[in-house]
């Protein structure tokens, strides 16, 4: 049976949040790091906080945005995993197509992500993306496959209670307590991630 | 000769008899975990571990993410109404080929896990036993040629005999699967069974604790 592997992006395949990145560069870290905490508890809706983000950080400039994407370091070894499997990996992301573009196109597989456009004045957001419905749609779209999904917050539970196995990572952060109740396995480090993928 | 692939930890349950409110692995004895110790002397001669937890999770998952990152943890939610043997099987899934088994309330001398695991490349189960010494003991007969290896050819409560069930097996990934009770009876359908000695240590009830307290000085 064929396996397809699905990737939350920030926090997961990166080895930081990639928002609160250039939220520091913006001089707003703090009020960043509190909406950052106050959605991967699940406090307020993942909706809800992309919107408040993208007011925020939709004024920066984005070029400097991507630039800022750019340098954000990925794990090695889920990224070195992805770049190795590209047709079976996916990433899935909450974040918006308009920003994570460049980062995701580096390693070479399908991504699922919010979508924004530029309006006149700022940036709209368009689409929010639900991640259990990803895991339906190619469940819909192959035949006989398993789908594996790893991701750390709370926006990543429909997709880690979706999916055929699903896997809490720690990479950066301890999983929240919801995404860690959501999943079969817990791992804290890319090398025993992608081990456990392999043997699974 | 299939080596070892990997060893599951068993340290979802309760630990009841303690009552101490965490699981077993918890406890620290000379500072140090129970699980610390364990995976201290497994990581050296296996390559992967894994370790199953379900109750109190979080307090072993916050501890392998300080102390062992290297670590898969695979949750069994169902820990209040499945025995051990489902948390072994649960645990050793990702695995596929020879798999070590061990309870999580065991103290092991690393000499002895060494020559443990060497041994259980040349068979398809080994059995782990160890000089009878615990309050509720499962004893295992054995073999009497002592030219012979030992062999393990049956389990009882009843009559005391020199060795005990260490709580300790190599073999398939799926080998206790079939157990409705005890991880051993799944192991009796297979006697005779190879069995190695393992100097070992079983955390139950109060007695053994200090029990475990002089025995890690000794190893």
């Amino acid at each position: 049976m064929k396996t397809l592997y699905c990737f939350d992006l920030d926090g997961t395949i990166t080895t930081t949040e990639v928002l609160p990145c250039i939220a520091s560069e913006m001089g707003i870290a703090d009020e960043m790091a509190t909406l950052t905490r106050i959605t991967m508890e699940g406090l307020i809706s993942f909706e809800d906080s992309l919107r408040l983000r993208c007011l925020l950080i939709g004024q920066v400039p984005i070029d400097r945005v991507h630039s800022i994407i750019a340098a954000i370091p990925l794990d090695p070894a889920i990224a070195n995993f992805i770049r190795r499997h590209p047709e079976e990996c996916f990433v899935v992301t909450g974040n918006l197509d308009v920003w994570i573009g460049p980062l995701v196109s580096q390693l070479g597989c399908r991504t699922f992500s919010s979508k924004a456009q530029f309006g006149e004045e700022r940036l709209k957001l368009v689409h929010v993306l639900n991640k259990g419905r990803v895991i339906a749609d190619l469940r819909g779209a192959e035949a006989a496959v398993r789908i594996v999904a790893i991701g750390d917050g709370a926006n990543d539970v429909p997709m880690l209670a979706a999916a055929d196995i699903g896997i809490a990572f720690g990479g950066v952060h301890s999983p929240t307590p919801a995404a860690t109740s959501a999943a079969h396995y817990v791992v804290h480090d890319g090398n025993t991630l992608c081990n456990l993928l392999k043997a699974l | 000769m299939q080596p070892v692939e990997g060893a599951v930890i068993a340290a979802a349950g309760l630990g009841s008899r303690l009552g101490l409110g965490m699981p077993k692995c918890m406890l620290e004895i000379e500072g140090t975990t129970v699980l610390s110790r364990l995976i201290a002397v497994l990581e050296k001669h296996v390559p992967s571990i894994h370790v199953v937890v379900g109750y109190r999770e979080e307090l072993i998952i916050d501890h392998c993410a300080r102390f062992h990152r290297n670590v898969v943890i695979v949750r069994n939610p169902e820990f209040r109404t499945t025995n051990t043997a489902a948390s072994m099987t649960c645990g050793a899934r990702g695995l596929r080929r020879k798999v070590l088994f061990l309870d999580g309330d065991l103290l092991i001398s690393e000499a002895s896990i060494a020559n443990f695991v060497t041994k259980a490349q040349e068979s398809d189960v080994l059995l782990g036993v160890t000089r009878a010494k615990s309050e509720q003991a499962v004893f295992v007969q054995t073999s009497c040629n002592p030219q012979q290896p030992l062999s393990a050819n049956g389990f009882t409560r009843e009559l005391a005999q020199p060795y005990e069930w260490a709580n300790v097996v190599a073999g398939p990934p799926d080998l206790v699967a079939s157990a409705d009770g005890f991880v051993y009876e799944a192991l009796i359908p297979l006697l005779p069974l190879p069995a190695a000695m393992l100097d070992l240590c079983e955390i139950d009830t109060p007695s053994d604790l200090k029990q475990a307290e002089s025995f890690v000085r000794t190893i």
